[in-house]
């Protein structure tokens, strides 16, 4: 067991702060972030207790984290009745004066136009440009060939680039 | 914007990091308490080992002296220099709570400010009037806020009696202090939020497979709804909350 907590704690710290990062960026909001993030790698760590065959650690967390914002949406979009014990903390970003006062206005506007494009374009361009990942690896977890992958990284910039002026256009 | 000023700005994403408190916490608790500290640097350290050799007398020092002011704080009404930190005690309740339970809170230090105000209303503390008005109306604000909120997540209290009982007894004090002469605006936003709260809990009992005692008591809310009694509109969805609860566990 000790040798399976120094292997699992070894991956622990090498993706944590990009799975934590992977989050954010699709749900904006810090306590929510470290929910999901948390639960991505509780999840992976009982697999990994189990020995379930896994290959690509980082990738399976990334397909964790990719899951439990979807539920997440799901859930915030369907009416429900709990105890009062367990309504949910809810941040407000516009509340977070620490958050935005970290992120100057430029980082903050591209966050929020990242955050409405597609759920393919997200992830290419965060695994891409924000982990440093090469074009074969991004093509291996998006599980089409490089010229693909590739071809969706361009459209991707064009789209965040055409919404991005589209705003500055706006204001 | 170029290509490459676009990916420059992208790139200014990477310095999103998480906390590293919540870092060091959440890989404790997954590794059921093996804790494998991250590097620190020299100059944390140092000042780690400082801390830890003077804390004892500090803390002690520092907690005696914030009882002291805590405790005399307590009297203090707006306007007056140490209201401040009685409302930062009054907040830590609202700390580690759900949202639901601080809405109730946020009511019962709104039903607070309004008896402040009608204390310096009856004692003709004119100078305090202004600034305990701006505090009972922003402790409105806050509860109205918190309330809208949790309506928006759509995953909102089954029992609301706690919130609707604070804002019947918020309306009776109101009555009070207006009786005084008192000034200090309507609650309809309050009401409001109160009222979709109820709204969206008739609707998500109306999905829900109930038994036939639990439809009669779903029926009863509606026509006190329909009614515009939210009272008693609330203490019959209440009774359907307890009987669905009990049955579901």
């Amino acid at each position: 067991m000790a040798n399976l907590k120094k292997a699992f704690s070894e991956i622990y710290d090498q993706n944590i702060d990009r799975i934590y990062r992977f989050v954010y960026l699709k749900v904006n909001s810090r306590e929510v972030a470290e929910d999901l993030a948390s639960e991505a790698f509780l999840k992976c760590w009982e697999c990994f207790k189990r020995g379930d065959n896994i290959d690509n650690h980082s990738a399976f967390l990334y397909q964790i984290a990719r899951n439990l914002v979807i539920d997440h949406y799901r859930n915030k979009g369907k009416a429900q009745l709990i105890s009062t014990e367990d309504t949910p903390v809810i941040i407000d970003p516009k509340d977070n004066l620490e958050e935005r006062a970290f992120l100057n206005s430029d980082i903050e506007q591209i966050k929020a136009v990242l955050a409405d494009l597609k759920d393919d374009y997200q992830n290419v361009i965060i695994w891409h440009y924000l982990d440093d990942l090469p074009i074969q690896q991004v093509a291996q977890k998006l599980d089409k060939s490089e010229d693909n992958t590739r071809v969706l990284l361009h459209r991707a910039l064009k789209s965040l680039r055409e919404k991005i002026n589209k705003q500055v256009k706006e204001a | 914007m170029t290509e490459k000023e676009l990916i420059s700005q992208l790139q200014g994403l990477k310095q999103i990091k998480p906390r590293q408190d919540w870092v060091v916490l959440i890989k404790k608790q997954i590794l059921e308490g093996e804790i494998i500290e991250p590097k620190t640097s020299f100059f944390s350290q140092m000042l780690s080992v400082f801390r830890f050799n003077y804390r004892p007398a500090f803390a002690v020092l520092t907690i005696a002296v914030l009882f002291g002011l805590f405790g005399f704080s307590q009297n203090s009404l707006p306007g007056d220099f140490f209201y401040p930190l009685k409302k930062m005690s009054e907040r830590s309740q609202a700390l580690f709570v759900s949202e639901g339970e601080k809405s109730i809170i946020n009511l019962e230090l709104a039903n607070k400010r309004l008896e402040e105000l009608t204390e310096i209303a009856q004692t003709n503390q004119t100078k305090k009037l202004a600034p305990a008005i701006n505090e009972f109306q922003a402790s409105i604000s806050e509860a109205t806020k918190n309330l809208v909120k949790i309506n928006a997540t759509g995953s909102v209290p089954g029992s609301i009696k706690g919130i609707v009982e604070e804002t019947q007894k918020l309306k009776e004090n109101k009555q009070k202090a207006e009786a005084l002469g008192i000034v200090i605006g309507n609650m309809e936003d309050l009401d409001n939020a109160i009222i979709q709260q109820i709204e969206i809990q008739l609707k998500v009992w109306k999905e829900t497979p109930l038994t036939e005692e639990e439809k009669n008591l779903l029926t009863e809310a509606e026509n006190y709804y329909q009614e515009k009694d939210y009272y008693q509109a609330s203490l019959s969805s209440e009774e359907l909350w307890k009987s669905y609860s009990v049955r579901v566990k």
